[in-house]
């Protein structure tokens, strides 16, 4: 009897326990830290090739135009980013290779404009945008000064500037 | 009768920063962490649910996704985005005793957030009668 009685109380006092338990923590919480820092990324892919061929006469060489051969993609979360583009080593005598991007949405193109061994602006006021397979467009220009060219190859290089 | 419910997280989450793009042209790379967890004990008590919700929205072009996994017999919403709202993550939770269970956070922004800096948002479990 005195056995049964113990047991008794030990069961409620646990059933008591059970009470104040359930009357707390009901709820938890964490905290999340999180931010994002400045991103700005251009790929391009296409290695077009140019050769001036033909010519009206009284008139200099045809330039010849490429704008199938490759495409540029760009991830930018600032305002007013920009691409500019060089070479490193200047054309030769009477030749200009120019360049020109399609711009993103809400961007300036700036157009054709020729290659050096200085910087160029392509594309202008780039905001918030990520976009793929713009087009890319290159001319080749030459005077008859230039001569006949042996095949050569010119590396452009392609800067994105992160705007604010 | 008395019911005895408990519920608890092991710790916060790590910072998550996303600084970087898997190729140019897509959006920036979520960042996910999964080194958390919560603990649930519930027994003599009707079948429960947990939910969570932030103390306030994400920045615009922001997503906080929390997926908690399935205990106590319950089922998992799966990846659930948090807002100021209270969202299901699991429910039908039943008899369990100290049920350990992660947590993954995935936080992902579209180029359209722009740059963001460091902030927090509180995210509070409530676990309820379900349904």
């Amino acid at each position: 009897m005195i056995f049964n009685n113990v047991r008794c109380a030990a069961v409620a006092l646990a059933l008591v326990a059970f009470g104040a338990a359930s009357a707390q923590a009901q709820t938890a919480t964490q905290t999340v830290t999180f931010g994002v820092n400045a991103i700005n990324q251009i790929a391009f892919a296409g290695s077009p090739t140019l050769t001036i061929t033909t010519a009206v006469a009284g008139a200099a060489p045809t330039s010849v135009t490429d704008a199938l051969s490759a495409t540029w993609a760009v991830t930018t979360n600032q305002t007013g980013a920009k691409i500019t583009a060089s070479i490193p080593a200047a054309m030769g005598t009477g030749l200009t290779l120019s360049v020109s991007l399609t711009a993103p949405t809400g961007a300036t193109s700036a157009g054709f404009q020729a290659l050096s061994t200085t910087a160029v602006d392509l594309v202008t006021v780039i905001t918030k945008q990520a976009q793929a397979s713009l087009g890319v467009s290159y001319k080749l220009d030459a005077t008859a000064a230039a001569g006949v060219v042996a095949s050569s190859t010119k590396v452009v290089t392609y800067t994105i500037t992160g705007g604010t | 009768m008395a019911q005895f419910v408990t519920l608890s997280v092991t710790a916060s989450p790590a910072t998550m920063t996303i600084n970087s793009v898997a190729a140019a042209g897509l959006q920036p790379a979520a960042k996910t962490d999964a080194t958390t967890s919560y603990k649930v004990t519930s027994f003599l008590a009707p079948q429960k649910k947990i939910t969570a919700q932030l103390n306030a929205p994400m920045p615009v072009g922001m997503t906080l996704t929390a997926t908690y996994a399935a205990l106590g017999g319950g089922t998992s919403s799966g990846p659930v985005a948090l807002d100021a709202t209270a969202r299901n993550m699991v429910t039908n939770i039943g008899t369990v005793f100290g049920g350990t269970a992660a947590i993954t956070y995935a936080l992902s922004a579209t180029v359209a957030a722009g740059v963001v800096a460091s902030q927090t948002r509180t995210v509070t479990l409530t676990i309820l009668n379900y349904p």
